[in-house]
């Protein structure tokens, strides 16, 4: 039925980009950055998983591991370049900008120079079965897509709920000034923090390889869409990042079926700039209720 | 030689020469071009409880974020238990302020910075930052709740939507969580009203010390009369006039 | 001084003459000479600190101050230069400098500009000609991208899609429909105008940052619908075949030159635009609400809102008719212009030249177009330079070239008062730095003789003295005594010590004297003295614990 196929398609869309949209929310709500070297950093995971799957194996879980593990390196990287040495320095927001998007050009020539303008594929991760259920047929690929990012998400979200990192990181969200007080270092927390995303970002690099090809600048629309998404959720929101993902991958699959492909960016800005009319600090900001002293 | 006419007092039962918990000396801090601090020392000792007071912009939250790093730029030695933690710095205000929490310092700052999205419990959690606090924190937690029972009912609300009272209290018993060694609390009773602000200032002198120090700041000096064992007055950056807690004049300390 | 010594005595002179309550001997301490001091102070072992202005300004001769005979705007009354007169107190000369050289530079480069490529050598003129026009060209968009961020506070990454938008569609108008050359710019202005208005509303609700995220998206957005778009040309690459002013048949040189000049036209033209809305109302409104400040403006009553929305607006007419002119001057457009990497490129030119300066768009745009198009013989290693020198810029400066000078000037003044103040001393001698710039000069040698005393009077004040004034505060004194009594009383009346009679002969109380006519005297603590002579004592007690202090 085209319905699920709509909604099968949306939730895996959702899954991914979401994962990229919290990890871009919890940078800058935590650290004031806008990491516009995602891109580079998902493009860095990407290469890391298809050496590996070229040297040493292509068995899924370990090429879900580099990734991961890659993407923490590129994060924590850049942190140390760009976040570091300016955090505290005047005019801090648009040098971080600036910073990030100068890692992002060197790095992405960087990759380009080394492996190459040509993109790479990776062999399939879920394997090839097919579950077919009420007339709709689910490949692996979309099964395994959802799950490996929802339970990273929860794992992810877990460790910030209960860990004393988690905590430390979620109080520099909401105030860096008191962290500091409370005897979080805003230096070794960014580490964490960078580290994270870049996992994050590195899964998702893993998963939409089966998409998008791994090319040096195939992180940039992903990118450019995980950010939409973020703003869209209300910066610093998980469950904001999470519904939009969902709102905005639905209409994706809505108007990738009904009016065709090339309209999806349209529809999704026109969708995006209407909830930023009503919300400009994006849905979540409907859900986030404090009491003014 | 010291031609003060008022000595100071013997702290009752106490030991003349007893550890030195803080040690200023010459500190000056300031923001950007305008300097609050001039060179200005103080000797906190172990168990002893000290009451700054002094007009509002005379320097009293500023002393208090010099020793914790947070202002604009400072210079001068702060010894925390010995260990120097003051440096001469003039960028990057709260840069090192994690380590000198570390130390041994728990600021409790003017106005509360609270995490609003945080419940209380969390906020509490967030106090204990040393492995071994942390380990213990149910206990400590508890122990908190001895202090303040208020706060026994709203464990699981976000600090955002508590009142002030409330929140000082969260601020308060964040401090407390960790071992610290000196508590710098800031103006407790700004802004309650007058019932709530004296209880506050209750749990505070409820709190035992044993080896550690606190001290005040506070504007109504009627509040800590009788209750710290020091009081100093601040001018213009800088400490003048010490007494006992017993002889206080107030029109003193209003024009310094 | 040891009790094994001989203990020194005074004898009273009065006591003979039995005077009430004299002693006849008092314990002292041995003579010690107040010119010792003097002695050690005037052999020169003084270190020189560096401090003082230096004067790194070139002085002009002439008067400075006499505004009738100026160099001026003809019709106008405007000063070309913005001049200051000075007397120089040591040559007796009056002397002029300029305050602001920057009209200079400013004409200095754009005669360099405007003359530069006549003189170009032969093998180098075709890339070096249409690096120079890309240059112009991209300044003029960098200008116009610097007046919504710099001015408006909006961080807007769409700029180049303005451009590219309108440049697609005068191309697509020109080749359909034929319109000419002189038409496009016009229309592009106008396409401009629409574009700016959509993107506008979403830019006053949103905060400054967040906005740049939607562009972001905005861009790539434009980037998918004009390559996908076979109205747009999506096979070849861009729409090529417009009408253009470049005239067909010339030579080679010719035509560089032709299209050269109008983009330096063009270049004029937003030198002019940016200078019309930065330097009056609107960019005078907007300052007045810098980022964080906003409340301020309100508060003041200034719509800087409306004021932002009319930069953007305007802007975004601008950069259209520099799309329109994109199309008339290249004949075309390649969808590369929507590619994220001239987005950075552009937003590069801006951060090194420096956020909110007309020159730092300028050179800005100079530096990255000549890595880019000028080396680019070198391949990919420029974009890698290009890179390198924008993480620096982020890394190091703090607003970007031309705020070196600042954040110099910040830094040096941080340095000279941390010297400064490991110097100072309360009521000490005066500092190098005042030194220098004090008027008058026996103020220097006053406060250095006041503090050579003060250091003569510490080291004799003791408690045997102490205790011979309480004895008698106004009675016979030892010399010592006196000297440090005649001291204390020469003292200014600024904060000085008195004694105030609560009852008369019977409560007395220290007070400070303001030393300010009409100021009363502040009280000094709340004590009681029950006799004058106590009264006394107190003062004097409280004079030597100051000076034991200071």
């Amino acid at each position: 039925m085209e319905i699920w196929f709509v909604i099968s398609n949306a939730i895996v869309l959702a899954c991914i980009y979401g994962t990229l949209a919290i990890g871009v929310s919890i940078t800058w709500s935590s650290l004031g950055l806008l990491n516009l070297a995602y891109g580079f950093i998902f493009a860095f995971a990407g290469f890391g998983a298809w050496v590996v799957s070229q040297q040493v194996s292509a068995w899924g879980p370990v090429l879900l591991a580099t990734g991961i593990l890659t993407g923490a390196l590129g994060g924590v990287v850049v942190c140390a370049l760009a976040f570091i040495p300016i955090h505290d320095k005047p005019n801090f927001t648009i040098r971080g900008l600036i910073g990030t998007l100068a890692i992002n050009l060197l790095g992405t020539q960087g990759l380009l120079w080394w492996f190459g303008p040509r993109a790479k594929t990776l062999p399939g991760i879920f394997g090839d079965w097919k579950i077919s259920m009420s007339g709709m047929v689910l490949s692996a690929d979309k099964i395994g897509n959802v799950l490996t990012s929802i339970l990273m998400l929860v794992v992810v979200l877990r460790w910030m709920q209960g860990s004393r990192r988690g905590l430390e990181i979620r109080a520099m969200m909401m105030n860096p000034h008191a962290a500091a007080i409370v005897g979080i270092g805003v230096r070794r927390t960014s580490f964490y923090v960078m580290a994270i995303t870049g996992g994050l970002a590195g899964l998702a690099a893993v998963l939409l390889s089966q998409t998008y090809y791994i090319s040096p600048f195939g992180g940039l629309t992903p990118m450019i869409k995980g950010v939409s998404i973020a703003l869209c959720g209300g910066l610093g929101s998980v469950r904001g990042a999470v519904i939009a993902a969902m709102v905005l991958g639905l209409n994706e699959s809505l108007t990738t079926v009904t009016i065709g492909g090339q309209y999806v960016l349209i529809t999704q800005f026109v969708f995006i700039i209407a909830i930023l009319l009503v919300r400009p600090r994006g849905i979540a900001g409907i859900l986030d209720k404090a009491r003014e002293a | 030689m010291n031609y003060m006419p008022q000595q100071p007092p013997e702290i009752a039962g106490r030991p003349a020469v007893s550890r030195e918990v803080l040690n200023v000396r010459g500190l000056s801090a300031g923001y950007g071009p305008m300097r609050v601090i001039h060179d200005l020392d103080l000797v906190v000792n172990a168990g002893e409880r000290v009451g700054i007071v002094g007009l509002n912009g005379h320097g009293k939250s500023t002393l208090f974020y010099g020793i914790a790093g947070l202002t604009g730029w400072q210079r001068g030695s702060i010894r925390l238990n010995g260990v120097e933690v003051g440096r001469t710095r003039s960028q990057g205000p709260g840069r090192y302020t994690h380590e000198i929490v570390r130390a041994g310092l728990a600021l409790i700052p003017q106005g509360d910075e609270i995490f609003h999205g945080l419940t209380v419990e969390e906020h509490l959690d967030s106090g204990a930052f040393t492995p071994r606090a942390w380990r213990e924190r149910a206990t400590r937690k508890q122990r908190i709740l001895k202090i303040f029972p208020p706060l026994k009912k709203l464990m699981n609300v976000p600090v955002g939507r508590l009142s002030g009272g409330e929140r000082r209290m969260v601020s308060i018993g964040r401090g407390l969580m960790a071992d610290a060694s000196l508590f710098l609390v800031d103006e407790p009773s700004l802004g309650l009203a007058p019932k709530i602000g004296r209880s506050v200032i209750e749990a505070l002198m409820g709190v035992e010390l044993g080896d550690s120090a606190m001290v005040i700041a506070e504007q109504n000096v009627a509040l800590l009369e009788g209750r710290v064992d020091r009081i100093l007055g601040m001018h213009a950056g800088q400490l003048k006039g010490e007494a006992s807690a017993a002889a206080l004049a107030i029109h003193d300390y209003g024009r310094g | 001084m040891s009790d094994a010594d001989t203990i020194t005595k005074w004898r009273n002179p009065l006591f003979p003459w039995g005077a009430k309550g004299e002693v006849e001997e008092l314990p002292t301490i041995p003579f010690r000479s107040h010119q010792e001091i003097w002695r050690e102070t005037r052999e020169s072992r003084v270190t020189l600190f560096s401090v003082g202005r230096l004067r790194y300004y070139y002085k002009w001769p002439g008067h400075g101050s006499m505004t009738w005979n100026r160099l001026r705007y003809w019709p106008t009354r405007r000063h070309v230069l913005r001049l200051r007169g000075e007397y120089n107190p040591k040559t007796f000369q009056r002397e002029k400098t300029i305050v602001d050289k920057r009209p200079i530079w400013w004409l200095l480069g754009l005669l360099v500009l405007a003359l530069g490529p006549l003189f170009t050598p032969l093998g180098m003129q075709n890339t070096l000609l249409t690096a120079a026009s890309t240059f112009a060209l991209y300044a003029a968009i960098s200008l116009c991208w610097m007046l919504i961020i710099g001015t408006a506070g909006i961080y807007t990454l769409a700029s180049y899609a303005v451009v590219g938008t309108a440049a697609f569609c005068t191309a697509s108008l020109s080749i359909k429909f034929g319109v000419p050359w002189w038409l496009l710019p016009p229309i592009g202005a106008v396409v401009g105008l629409l574009f700016g208005a959509i993107i506008a509303l979403p830019a006053s609700r949103l905060d400054g940052f967040y906005y740049a995220l939607l562009t972001l998206g905005l861009n790539e957005l434009c980037r998918v619908y004009f390559t996908t778009s076979p109205v747009f040309g999506a096979a070849n690459g861009g729409l090529f075949g417009a009408a253009t002013f470049v005239p067909e048949s010339a030579s080679q040189l010719v035509r560089l030159l032709s299209s050269y000049y109008a983009c330096f036209a063009l270049l004029l033209l937003a030198l002019l635009f940016y200078r019309l809305v930065n330097g009056r109302r609107l960019g005078r409104v907007l300052r007045m609400a810098p980022e964080k400040r906003e409340a301020f403006a309100e508060a003041a009553g200034v719509n800087f809102r409306q004021a932002r929305v009319r930069v953007f607006v305007l802007s975004s007419i601008a950069l259209g008719f520099i799309g329109g002119f994109y199309t008339a001057n290249f004949g075309g457009v390649a969808f590369s212009i929507f590619n994220f990497d001239t987005v950075l490129l552009g937003l590069g030119m801006l951060v090194i030249g420096g956020i909110g300066r007309a020159e730092g768009a300028v050179v800005g745009t100079f530096i990255v177009v000549l890595l880019d198009k000028f080396f680019i013989t070198l391949g990919p290693i420029r974009l890698i330079l290009i890179g390198i020198i924008m993480l620096s810029a982020a890394l190091y400066l703090r607003d970007g070239l031309f705020g070196i000078k600042a954040q110099f000037r910040n830094w040096r003044d941080k340095k000279k008062s941390e010297r400064r103040s490991t110097r100072a001393e309360k009521g000490g001698e005066m500092l190098p730095e005042e030194a220098t710039e004090t008027h008058d000069k026996d103020e220097v040698y006053r406060r250095r003789f006041d503090k050579m005393q003060r250091e003569y009077f510490k080291t004799i004040v003791t408690p045997e003295l102490v205790e011979e004034h309480r004895r008698a505060p106004q009675g016979q004194h030892s010399e010592v005594l006196e000297r440090l009594l005649i001291y204390f009383r020469g003292q200014p009346q600024v904060d000085k010590y008195a004694i105030t009679a609560v009852e008369p002969f019977k409560a007395y109380r220290i007070v400070g004297l303001s030393g300010h006519r009409g100021v009363p005297p502040r009280v000094v603590e709340d004590k009681i003295y029950l006799s004058p002579e106590e009264a006394y004592h107190g003062v004097f007690l409280r004079r030597v614990q100051d000076l034991l202090e200071s």
